[in-house]
């Protein structure tokens, strides 16, 4: 029982992640019961309809289709950027591509819309100078695609092009030094890096389209292109058929359960750290430079150009007639609210959880037990949860928890949608996190235990000080997943209780285009300050190094 | 005969320094320089190998003018101290990639390249992938890269200080052989002096930017 000892020691680090993660997993199992256990037993286990089985099918093969896309763009981008140092405009671009992450789905699908769309700026320019357009390309399979691909490739780059500049500068000098072709480069020094984070890569971004929801909802165009997420949200919404909803989201579970499991055994392979590197005097040979610079200059324009609509178009919208309006304000105003919340919980829960999974990681804290191995998988396993149960199934199974219980709908609507959007930013702050606070642990930990520094002594001068750039990281990360979130609140949205990008979707669908480009402007307007601005904050000015 | 002549490099990376090259290495001859961390040790060989491009001053081979080749044209073969060989190729392949970057080998570079195994005392790991060998076989594939590739000029930016003593030493041993029986002309920098001492006809050290014989 000697464990124990150290177990009394960490306690007050150790218990609160512990009963977070317990908490979670409850919340997991009652959400799970909702759907599979307590509802007609007998008719959900019952064999799934040609029907069903048919929207499995699409909403597999438009995921692996928009992956291999996406992966193939992303590597070509990244393998461009990389060799393109001094490409005007790299460094915004690069961080641009990397605030896709944050980017309110709606917002893009509209500025997508804009430019590709049916009268949108490429079947203008087309029409100008071939008298030909190129019609509405932009909705059914190619619509999904193009916008799982915009998300998603620019998601990609940011992970691919990390490991390229992993690379020691060594190996580059060798293939210059063997006059070795851009091409046996590729294959010889560059694929055998990125190889090593592409099943993860991949597998997150096949989870991320096979969840797809809002950008399905918008562009698919026709019940023939819906995925499982769609298919819930119609029979919830529009048929009113429960027992139709239950079937779907028991395959979504399954599936996303399966493709969870899979995902977890493909780990990138370990962390990569830029290596310092001056760009090559000699340059990239013609034919490469030709296709790095297209590339580049084709990506850059695809990305830029839909935000550079949103911008255009939501500049000429009436905001004071916006701001009028009763049911902005409060969309407005119950954004901002449950978007701040939802920092205030997933900062709290990714530190509960952040310091009980360090006390087992971290040599020297509590020595491995029998026990050990069984919280450590609680506890990553309650940290990822989204993953396995999106947020349209969650949102189902509070939608049932709302019929059983007495209250107001709206009740569990906040419930349901503070949930959804911590879970939702929970993977992406842990993984941010957790290894921050191992360093931190790693490096004081002989001083503190020897000084006696615990508590909000050791937080304010041994974890603060070297988290604080982090936190401000996962807050503004946060607050812009659950400001731009169009999931839950689809099946709980209404005229009382409405979000921006509810509200925004309601717009688009009634064909107020003014009103909705003028939201989508205040929806990107928040996430670029929010994600600029509050990272800066937290950090203070001051950048401790662990 | 290898010749630097006022080879002047600025380097503006951080601190501003400036670089003045001076010396030359006859053929076969072993040239040890030493210096501390950060005194440009790296910066010398990242000019005579083609990766950084002087400001003045002249690079010739032979009196022929090295400055306007690109790396892989250079009679030149680098040996760093890690990375020198892809990890998932095997030894054999390692070695090949320097006569034939597409790995098609004629039946006599094939030859070669079991001689140089041979040379470098590796009979019998020509199959073995890179990446499972120690970093003294490691070195030792790169060093029968560097025979088979032919080119005159050795270049090796402390390739043996991650090495253990005994080792370190047999390597040592291995390049003052092979500067002999190949006629190579080899530049060693390092960061202790022994090295040079072991093997070395003639020592220099790099202080202020520039090179004083030792």
């Amino acid at each position: 029982m000697s464990s124990f000892s150290p177990l009394r020691r960490f306690g007050i680090s150790f218990w609160p992640g512990l009963a977070v993660g317990a908490a979670l997993l409850c919340l997991a199992g009652t959400i799970f019961a909702q759907i599979v256990i307590l509802p007609q037993t007998t008719t959900v286990s019952a064999a799934l309809d040609a029907q069903i089985w048919s929207i499995l099918r699409f909403t597999l093969f438009q995921a692996a289709l928009s992956t291999l896309l996406s992966i193939g763009l992303g590597t070509a981008l990244a393998w461009s950027l990389f060799h393109q140092r001094r490409f005007p405009g790299r460094g915004a671009l690069i961080s641009l591509l990397s605030s896709t992450l944050v980017l309110p789905t709606l917002v893009a699908v509209l500025g997508l819309v804009t430019v590709f769309g049916r009268n949108g700026w490429l079947n203008d320019l087309a029409e100008a100078l071939s008298g030909h357009s190129f019609g509405a390309f932009l909705y059914g399979l190619t619509g999904i695609l193009v916008a799982h691909v915009y998300f998603n490739a620019s998601f990609a780059v940011r992970g691919l092009l990390h490991r390229l500049e992993a690379i020691p500068a060594e190996k580059f000098k060798l293939a210059r030094s063997l006059g070795l072709t851009p091409w046996q480069r590729f294959k010889l020094v560059e694929w055998p890096a990125l190889k090593g984070t592409l099943p993860s890569m991949a597998s997150t971004i096949f989870l991320l389209c096979f969840t797809s929801f809002a950008i399905v909802l918008t562009l698919g165009g026709s019940p023939k292109y819906n995925t499982l997420e769609v298919a819930i949200y119609e029979a919830v919404k529009f048929d009113f058929d429960l027992l139709r909803a239950l079937k779907l989201a028991l395959a979504q579970l399954a599936v996303c359960a399966f493709l969870v499991v899979v995902a977890s055994g493909l780990r990138a392979s370990s962390s990569a750290i830029a290596q310092a590197r001056t760009p090559s005097i000699w340059g990239e040979p013609f034919g490469a430079r030709c296709a790095q610079l297209g590339i580049t200059g084709f990506c850059a324009i695809a990305f830029l150009a839909p935000l550079a609509a949103v911008l255009i178009d939501g500049l000429q919208a009436d905001f004071t007639k916006l701001f009028a309006e009763a049911t902005f304000r409060r969309a407005l105003f119950t954004s901002l609210v449950l978007a701040s919340a939802s920092s205030v919980f997933t900062i709290a829960i990714a530190l509960a959880l952040g310091f009980a999974r360090r006390n087992l990681s971290v040599p020297g804290r509590i020595p491995a037990s029998w026990w050990t191995p069984v919280v450590s998988r609680v506890l990553a396993f309650s940290g990822t949860l989204y993953l396995a149960i999106p947020s349209l199934v969650l949102g189902l199974g509070f939608f049932l928890i709302a019929r059983q219980f007495a209250g107001p709908l709206n009740f569990w609507a906040v419930i349901a949608l503070l949930c959804a959007n911590v879970l939702m930013a929970l993977p992406f702050s842990l993984a941010i996190l957790v290894p921050a606070m191992e360093k931190t642990a790693l490096r004081f930990d002989k001083l503190c235990f020897s000084m006696g520094i615990r508590g909000i002594a050791r937080w304010r001068l041994a974890e603060w000080p070297f988290l604080r750039a982090d936190l401000g990281y996962v807050a503004a990360l946060a607050f812009c997943f659950s400001l731009g979130d169009l999931g839950v609140i689809a099946l709980f949205g209404n005229q009382d209780f409405a979000t921006l990008p509810w509200l925004l979707y309601q717009k688009m669908g009634s064909y107020r285009t003014h009103d909705a480009a003028g939201i989508a402007l205040i929806l990107l307007a928040l996430t670029i300050t929010v994600f600029a601005l509050v990272p800066r904050v937290f950090a203070g000015g001051r950048d401790a190094e662990t | 005969m290898l010749k630097l002549d006022a080879l002047t490099y600025h380097h503006t990376n951080g601190q501003s320094q400036i670089y003045e090259f001076s010396m030359h290495s006859k053929t076969g001859q072993i040239t040890g320089i030493t210096g501390q961390s950060g005194s440009g040790k790296s910066t010398l060989l990242d000019l005579i190998a083609g990766f950084l491009l002087p400001h003045s001053g002249s690079l010739t081979w032979n009196d022929k003018d090295l400055t306007p080749l690109p790396p892989e044209a250079r009679p030149v073969t680098i040996l760093f101290q890690n990375d020198n060989l892809f990890d998932h190729l095997s030894a054999e392949k390692n070695i090949a990639i320097g006569i034939n970057t597409s790995l098609r080998l004629s039946a006599g570079e094939t030859k070669k390249v079991r001689q140089a195994l041979n040379d470098t005392g590796l009979e019998g790991f020509g199959a073995r992938r890179a990446g499972s060998l120690s970093g003294g076989e490691q070195q030792r594939v790169a060093l029968a890269r560097a025979l088979v590739r032919d080119t005159p000029v050795l270049l090796l930016d402390e390739p043996f200080s991650a090495l253990d003593g005994e080792t370190r030493a047999t390597m040592l041993d291995l390049v003052g052989e092979i500067a002999v029986k190949y006629h190579r002309t080899v530049l060693m920098v390092t960061h202790d002096e022994r090295d040079c001492s072991a093997i070395a006809d003639q020592h220099f050290t790099l202080s202020n930017g520039k090179l004083h014989r030792v």
